[in-house]
C-alpha cells in the first residue's frame, strides 16, 4: 500500500511538472521574436553581417529555432533573397549570420528583416512563425552621398565613406581579388544623372544595365587572368572630349590554385625526410595583392606541422626512431583557396639509398673478374638490392642483380680478353623498391689471350721468268679475335714439289703485307698472327707452280652508284670458296688491294665501300679457291661506281685538206684513262652554210649557237673524213668524246679553211716546174765550168767568136790572133772610189801632191817607160761615168786617168779587208754608198772619154797601151789576205758600187 | 678665290699690328670676362645639368613605356589623358609662361631641386612595388640617374651661391599607399608621376638652357671692347 502511495505521488509530480513546462512554452510561443537586429557590412567581402538576439527565451534553456531572413534591394518590396537559418539558441545568446552579395553593397541600399520559429522536437506541431522584425536598411548610394552630411544609421566601414568625398562619380567595388573564372559585378554611381559616363574594361567600352538613374551595373562573367598587376575597369565623365572625372577599379584575377602534384617523401639516411611536389602555377599577384601560395606540411601521427620555405620541396626531420609510418598532408594555400594532398607511407619503403662507393675489381684475368663495392649502413639489417651493368665500348654487355647488406661482391664472367670494360652498380631498398641510387662505376681491362682466329690472307702473284713474285696481304684481326696487341705475323713457306726445309718469315705488326720471291714450284704458305700470349690459327694459301691464267676476258659492269654487283659462273669441281679482289685506288701505284671472301655456293656478291669514287675505273678479279687452297682466276670485271663525262677532249689533227674535204683524226686519244666508258665521239662542225652536210644533224651548243653534229658510235673509230665542203670556206670543227654521263668539256673549235679549187691545180703545175728548175739548177751547178767556158769564158776565145766566123766567112780566110800567153803584164792598176770619201779625197788630193799615176809596176826594169812599149794596163774606171752607164762590160772607150791619190790609204791591208768584207756581206741592191767593188776594165777603153769627176792630175797617156788588156777579177773571198803595196796580184780594181751602178 | 691667298702685310701694317697687340695685351687684365683665370664659373656645370636632363628624358621614354605596359590598359594607351585627380602631392611642372619667365635664377633652381627631390622619393616607392626584377632594375638605374641630376642641380646652386632648400619638418615626401588609396588610384598616381617627371625634364631642359645662355661669358662685349682698341 505504501509502495502504491509512493508511485501515485511520483506520477502526480511528473504530470504536474510536464503540465508546468507545457504551460510555460505555450506562454512564450508568441514572444520568441528576433530582436536587436543589427546589420553591418564588409565592403571587401561584399557581405552583410547580421546579429540579433531572441527575446523571451526561457532562462538556461536551449531551443532549436529556424530564422527566416529576407533581403530586399533598393526598396523593401524588392526582395532579392529569402533564406532560413537553423540553429540552437541559448538564453541571451547573440546570433550571427552573414550574407554575401554579388552586387557591391555600395551600389544600392539593402534592407534586411528576420523572423523565427521554434523547431524543437520537444514541441510538436503546430509551431508559429514570429512576426518579422522591422526592416534594417543598409544604404548604398544614399549613404555614399548623404552620409557625409548625416550620421549613418548602420555601421559601415570607414573606407567606403572616405572614398566618396565630393566626387561626382564612384565605381564599386573597390579593388577586388577574385579567382580566374569568377563572375564579378561592378557598378558606378553618378551624382548627376545628366553626366555622360562611359565605362571601359581593359580598354574596351562596356555597357551595363541601369539599376536606377544614378547607378549602372556591369556583369563581368568568367573573368580571365590577364596580368599580375590586375585588369582595370574604369568609368569617366566627359564633357565634350574632355574627361572631367575618372574612377576605376583594379580587378585582381588570381589563377586557380592547383593541387600539388607528385607529392612524395623519401629518406636517404633515416634522419631526414625529403618531400617534393610539383606546385603547379604560381598564383602570386602584383602590388602585394596576393603572394605566392604557401605550403605547409602536416604529419598527423605526430601532430607536427611545418611551414615550407620552398615552393616545391621541404625537409622533415625524423625525431623518433620508433616511428615507421608517416601520414603527411601537404596544404597549399593562397588568399582565395586552400588545397591539400595526403600520403601515408612506411619509412623503410621510401628509401633512396646513397650511392655505392669503393667499387673495385679483383682477380682480373682474360675472361673474368670479381667486382666489389660498398654501401652506407643506414639501418640494422637493411637489405639492398644492387644492380650491376657491364659495358664495353659504350654498349651494355651484361646485367646482374644481387642482394647485399653492406659489402657487395660479384663474379663477372664471359668477358672478352684484352678488353676495356666499365662496370657500374646502383642499389635500392630490397624489401620495397622505391628508387635506385645513382650509379657508381669503374673501368677495368681484361688480360690478353692468344688470337682466336686465323688472319684473312690473300695474295697477288706476278709471274716472272723462272720465279713468282708473291705479295701476301692480310687484314688485321678484329679486336674481338686479336685478344691482345698483335706483335708480329709469322709466314711459313713450304715447297710442295720437293721436300725442303720450310722458311719462316716474321713480319712485325702493323705490317699488312709481305713480298716473297718463289721459284716455279708449288708452295704452301701459312700465316699466323701472334700476340704476347700466343699465335692464332694459321691461314693457309697455296701458290701453284703454273702461272696465273691471264687470258680471261674482261667484262664491263654497268653503273651501280657506289656498289658493284658481281656475278660469275660457278667453277666446275670442288671449290671451298671464291675471292673477289680489286684495288681501292687503282690510279695509284700502291693501289690498296682489297678482297672479299665469298662462300662456295655463291655466284654473286655486291662490293660496296666508301673508297669508291665517281669517275674511277675499278677492276675486279674473281678467283675460285680449290680444295687445295689454290686460287684460279675465273673472271675479270671492270666498271665505274659512277661514270662521269670525259675529262678531256682528243687532240685533233686535220690532214688531207682539199677544197672539198679534209680528214680529222685523233688516233692518240686514250679511251681507257677516261672517267667513264667512252661510247663514241661527237663531231661538231660550224660553217656559214645554213644546212648541215649529209650525215650531220643540227645541234644547239650550250652557248646557244647552232652547228652540225655527227655522232661516231665506235670509240675506236678515231678518224672522220669531212667531205662535201665548199672551196675557199672556213669551217670550225670540234671533236668531243661522250660517255653515258655526257660529253667532254667545252673547248674551242678548230678553224679549217678549204683551199681554192684552182690552187690545187696550180700546185700540180708548179710542183713539176719547180722540180724541173731545180734539176736544171743542179745540172748547171754540176756543169758550171763547162757552161762558163761555153757561155761566158773569162777570156773569150777569139777563135770561137762569131765575129771571127763572120770575118772568116766574109773577108780573110787567115787571121792571126794573139795568144794571151804572149802578153806579159807589167802593171796592175788598183782603182778605188768610195763615194762617201769623195770630197775628202778631193781635198786630200789637193793637199797631197801626187804627180805620178798610181800604177804598180810589175816589171821593175821598166820603171820609166817613155817609149811605146807594149803592155797591158788596168785602168781606173772609177770616174768613168760612161762606163757605168753603158752597162756593158767592155768595148767602151775609157779614158786613161790618173790613179786616185788616196790609193795608198786604200790599199793598206786593213782598208782593203774592210772594204771587201763589207762588199761580201752586202747584196747588190744593198751596196752602201761608200762601198768598194771590183770592176773589170776593158782594155779597149777610149782614151778620149771624159770624166767629169776626174781630178786634175797628170793623166797617163794611153797611147802606148796595147789594144787588148788583160782583165782579172778578184773574188771577194780572196780579199782576205792582206794586201800590201808589194802584193803580187795581177790586177785589183776597187770601185765604188754606187758610182758604178748609177 | 683671292681671299684664299695670304696677302703680304705692308711694313707699316706690321708695325701697326704689333702696336695693337701690345695694347691688347696691356689691357687684357682689364677685360672682365677674362678676369677669372682658372675659374670657369657655373657655365660648364649648367651645361652638364642640361645634358643630364636630356639624357634622363631619353631614358625615361623607354622606362615609362615598360612601366605603363606593366600597369596595363588604359595607362599604356597613347591617347589616355585622364584628369589629374589625386596625385596632388606631386610637384606640378606646368606653369604659366609669364610666371616662368619672371622666375629668378634662385627660384628657378630651387623649384627644380624641390621637384626632383619629391619625384625621386615617389619613384623609389614605385621601385619597391614593382613586381618584376627587370622593371626594378630599370627603375633603380633611373633613380640613380635622377639622383645624379639632383646632385648636379645642387652643384649649380652652390656655384651660384644659393643655399639648398631645406625641407620643413614633417613635410618630407613619403610613399605610403595608405589603406584608403585604391589600387586604381595608385596606378593613376604612378601614371601621373611618370607624366609629371617627363614634364619636369622638359621644363628643366628649358630652365637650364635659359640659365646657360644667361651665364655665358659676354663674348660680344669682349669683341667690342677689343674693337675699341683699334681692331
Amino acid at each position: 500500500m505504501a509502495l502504491f502511495e509512493v508511485f501515485q505521488t511520483t506520477f502526480f509530480l511528473t504530470l504536474l511538472s510536464l503540465r508546468t513546462y507545457q504551460s510555460e512554452v505555450l506562454a512564450e510561443r508568441v514572444p520568441l521574436t528576433p530582436v536587436s537586429l543589427k546589420v553591418s557590412t564588409n565592403s571587401a567581402r561584399q557581405s552583410l553581417h547580421l546579429q540579433w538576439t531572441v527575446q523571451n527565451l526561457p532562462y538556461h534553456q536551449e531551443l532549436k529555432m529556424v530564422f527566416q531572413i529576407q533581403i530586399s534591394r533598393i526598396e523593401t518590396s524588392n526582395v532579392i533573397w529569402v533564406g532560413n537559418y537553423s540553429t540552437t539558441v541559448k538564453w541571451n545568446q547573440v546570433l550571427h549570420w552573414s550574407w554575401e552579395s554579388e552586387l557591391p553593397l555600395e551600389c544600392a541600399t539593402h534592407f534586411v528583416r528576420i523572423k523565427s520559429v521554434v523547431d524543437d522536437a520537444r514541441f510538436p506541431e503546430p509551431n508559429f512563425w514570429s512576426n518579422w522584425s522591422s526592416w534594417e536598411e543598409v544604404s548604398g548610394k544614399e549613404t555614399s552621398t548623404e552620409r557625409l552630411k548625416k550620421p549613418c544609421k548602420v555601421t559601415t566601414p570607414l573606407s567606403v565613406q572616405d572614398s566618396l568625398g565630393q566626387d561626382i562619380l564612384f565605381v564599386f567595388p573597390k579593388d577586388k581579388l577574385v579567382e580566374e573564372g569568377a563572375n564579378v559585378t561592378i557598378c558606378y554611381i553618378s551624382r548627376n544623372i545628366q553626366n555622360n559616363v562611359s565605362c571601359y574594361w581593359e580598354g574596351k567600352q562596356i555597357y551595363g544595365e541601369q539599376l536606377d538613374p544614378h547607378v549602372s551595373v556591369f556583369h563581368l562573367s568568367s573573368v580571365p587572368f590577364i596580368r599580375k598587376t590586375g585588369a582595370d575597369m574604369y568609368c569617366e565623365v566627359s564633357q565634350g572630349n574632355v574627361s572631367t572625372s575618372i574612377k576605376g577599379i583594379v580587378l585582381f584575377v588570381s589563377k586557380v590554385l592547383e593541387e600539388p602534384k607528385d607529392f612524395s617523401c623519401e629518406t636517404r639516411d633515416f634522419k631526414t625526410l625529403h618531400c617534393t611536389w610539383d606546385p603547379g602555377v604560381d598564383t602570386a599577384l602584383g602590388w602585394s595583392k596576393q603572394p605566392s601560395q604557401s605550403y605547409t606540411l602536416f604529419e598527423s601521427f605526430s601532430g607536427e606541422k611545418k611551414l615550407c620555405t620552398h615552393q616545391n620541396w621541404c625537409n622533415w626531420q625524423i625525431t623518433q626512431d620508433s616511428q615507421e609510418t608517416y601520414n603527411f598532408t601537404l596544404i597549399a594555400e593562397n588568399y582565395l583557396r586552400k588545397r591539400s594532398v595526403n600520403i601515408l607511407f612506411n619509412l623503410t619503403h621510401q628509401v633512396y639509398p646513397m650511392n655505392p662507393f669503393s667499387v673495385n675489381f679483383e682477380n682480373v684475368n682474360a675472361t673474368n673478374a670479381i667486382m666489389t663495392w660498398k654501401v652506407y649502413s643506414v639501418k640494422n639489417n637493411f637489405t639492398y638490392l644492387c644492380q650491376i651493368e657491364v659495358y664495353c665500348e659504350g654498349k651494355m654487355k651484361q646485367q646482374y642483380n644481387v642482394s647485399i647488406k653492406m659489402n657487395g661482391e660479384y663474379f663477372l664472367s664471359d668477358l672478352e680478353p684484352f678488353t676495356e670494360y666499365m662496370a657500374r652498380v646502383r642499389c635500392a631498398g630490397a624489401s620495397h623498391f622505391w628508387k635506385w641510387s645513382q650509379w657508381s662505376g669503374q673501368n677495368f681491362t681484361t688480360l690478353e689471350a692468344a688470337p682466336s682466329e686465323a688472319p684473312d690472307v690473300w695474295r697477288n702473284v706476278n709471274s716472272e721468268p723462272g720465279s713468282h713474285i708473291v705479295t701476301l696481304f692480310w687484314k688485321p684481326l678484329s679486336k674481338l679475335h686479336a685478344n691482345g696487341k698483335i706483335l708480329f705475323y709469322n709466314v711459313v713457306v713450304e715447297n710442295l714439289d720437293k721436300p725442303s726445309k720450310s722458311e719462316l718469315h716474321s713480319v712485325p705488326a702493323p705490317a699488312k703485307s709481305t713480298k716473297l720471291t718463289l721459284d716455279r714450284h708449288s708452295y704452301e704458305i701459312w700465316v699466323t698472327a701472334n700476340n704476347s700470349v700466343g699465335a692464332s690459327p694459321a691461314s693457309i694459301i697455296v701458290i701453284s707452280a703454273d702461272p696465273e691464267n691471264q687470258e680471261v676476258e674482261e667484262e664491263r659492269i654497268a653503273d651501280t652508284e657506289g656498289r658493284f654487283s658481281l656475278s660469275w659462273k660457278p667453277q666446275p669441281g670442288d671449290v671451298v670458296g671464291y675471292v673477289v679482289d680489286w684495288c681501292d685506288h687503282p690510279q695509284y701505284t700502291l693501289c690498296d688491294l682489297q678482297w672479299k671472301n665469298v662462300g662456295p655456293n655463291a655466284t654473286s656478291t655486291v662490293i660496296s665501300t666508301d673508297a669508291f669514287r665517281p669517275g674511277v675505273r675499278y677492276n675486279f678479279r674473281i678467283y675460285g679457291l680449290s680444295t687445295k687452297r689454290i686460287a684460279c682466276l675465273l673472271e675479270k670485271k671492270t666498271g665505274y661506281s659512277q661514270e662521269l663525262a670525259p675529262s678531256d677532249n682528243p687532240h685533233m689533227l686535220v690532214d688531207k685538206l682539199t677544197s672539198h674535204s679534209f680528214t680529222l683524226s685523233w688516233k692518240y686519244y686514250s679511251t681507257e684513262s677516261q672517267p667513264g666508258f667512252i661510247q663514241g665521239y661527237h663531231v661538231y662542225l660550224k660553217s656559214k652554210a645554213r644546212q648541215c652536210h649529209p650525215r650531220f644533224e643540227r645541234a644547239v651548243l650550250t652557248d646557244g649557237s647552232e652547228c652540225c653534229k655527227y655522232k661516231i658510235d665506235n670509240p675506236e673509230e678515231k678518224a672522220l673524213i669531212v667531205d662535201n665542203l665548199k672551196p675557199k670556206s672556213v669551217y670550225e670543227i670540234f671533236v668531243t668524246p661522250f660517255t653515258s654521263a655526257g660529253e667532254g668539256p667545252n673547248a674551242t673549235f678548230t678553224k679549217v679553211t678549204t683551199p681554192d679549187e684552182h690552187s690545187s691545180m696550180l700546185i700540180y703545175i708548179l710542183l713539176p716546174m719547180s722540180f724541173c728548175v731545180l734539176l736544171i739548177m743542179i745540172g748547171c751547178y754540176l756543169k758550171s765550168q763547162w757552161i762558163k767556158e761555153t757561155c761566158y769564158p773569162d777570156i773569150p776565145d777569139p777563135y770561137k767568136s762569131s765575129i771571127l766566123s763572120l770575118i772568116k766567112f766574109k773577108e780573110k780566110p787567115h787571121l792571126t790572133i794573139m795568144n794571151v800567153s804572149d802578153c806579159i803584164p807589167d802593171a796592175i792598176e788598183v782603182v778605188s772610189k768610195p763615194e762617201g770619201t769623195k770630197i775628202q779625197f778631193r781635198k786630200s788630193l789637193t793637199e797631197t801632191e801626187l804627180t805620178k799615176p798610181n800604177y804598180l809596176y810589175l816589171l821593175p826594169t821598166e820603171k820609166n817607160h817613155s817609149g811605146p812599149v807594149p803592155f797591158i794596163c788596168f785602168e781606173n774606171l772609177t770616174y768613168n761615168q760612161a762606163t757605168s752607164d753603158s752597162g756593158s762590160c767592155g768595148h767602151v772607150p775609157v779614158p786613161m786617168k790618173p790613179p786616185p791619190s788616196q790609193l795608198g790609204l786604200m790599199i793598206s791591208p786593213e782598208n782593203v779587208k774592210k772594204a771587201l768584207g763589207k762588199n761580201y756581206m752586202n747584196s747588190l741592191g744593198e751596196i752602201s754608198a761608200g762601198g768598194t767593188n771590183l770592176n773589170y776594165v776593158s782594155q779597149l777603153a777610149s782614151p778620149m772619154s771624159g770624166d767629169k769627176d776626174s781630178l786634175p792630175t797628170n793623166p797617163v797617156e794611153p797611147s802606148n797601151c796595147s789594144e787588148y788588156k788583160r782583165q782579172m777579177a778578184v773574188p771577194l773571198c780572196l780579199a782576205s789576205p792582206p794586201l800590201t803595196e808589194n802584193s803580187s796580184l795581177s790586177s785589183i780594181t776597187l770601185l765604188n758600187p754606187g758610182e758604178h751602178y748609177r | 678665290m683671292d681671299s684664299w691667298y695670304p696677302r703680304m702685310a705692308k711694313p707699316w701694317d706690321s708695325w701697326g699690328m704689333l702696336a695693337c697687340l701690345c695694347t691688347v695685351l696691356w689691357h687684357l687684365p682689364a677685360v672682365p670676362a677674362l678676369n677669372r683665370t682658372g675659374d670657369l664659373g657655373p657655365g660648364p656645370s649648367i651645361q652638364k645639368t642640361y645634358d643630364l636632363t636630356r639624357y634622363l628624358e631619353h631614358q625615361l621614354r623607354s622606362l615609362a613605356g615598360t612601366y605603363l605596359n606593366y600597369l596595363g590598359p588604359p595607362f599604356n594607351e597613347p591617347d589616355f589623358n585622364p584628369p589629374r585627380l589625386g596625385a596632388e602631392t606631386l610637384p606640378r611642372a606646368t606653369v604659366d609662361l609669364e610666371v616662368w619667365r619672371s622666375l629668378n635664377d634662385k627660384l628657378r633652381l630651387t623649384q627644380n631641386y624641390e621637384a626632383y627631390s619629391h619625384l625621386l622619393c615617389y619613384l623609389r616607392g614605385l621601385n619597391r612595388q614593382a613586381a618584376t626584377a627587370e622593371l626594378r632594375r630599370s627603375l633603380a638605374h633611373f633613380c640613380t640617374s635622377l639622383q645624379g641630376l639632383l646632385g648636379s642641380i645642387a652643384g649649380v646652386m652652390a656655384a651660384l651661391g644659393y643655399p639648398l632648400p631645406q625641407p620643413l619638418p614633417g613635410t618630407e615626401p613619403t610613399w605610403t599607399p595608405g589603406p584608403a588609396h585604391s589600387d586604381f588610384l595608385q596606378k593613376m598616381d604612378d601614371f601621373w608621376l611618370l607624366k609629371e617627371l617627363q614634364t619636369w625634364l622638359w621644363r628643366s631642359a628649358k630652365d637650364f638652357n635659359r640659365l646657360k645662355k644667361k651665364m655665358q661669358p659676354p663674348a660680344a662685349a669682349v669683341t667690342l671692347h677689343l674693337g675699341a682698341h683699334g681692331f
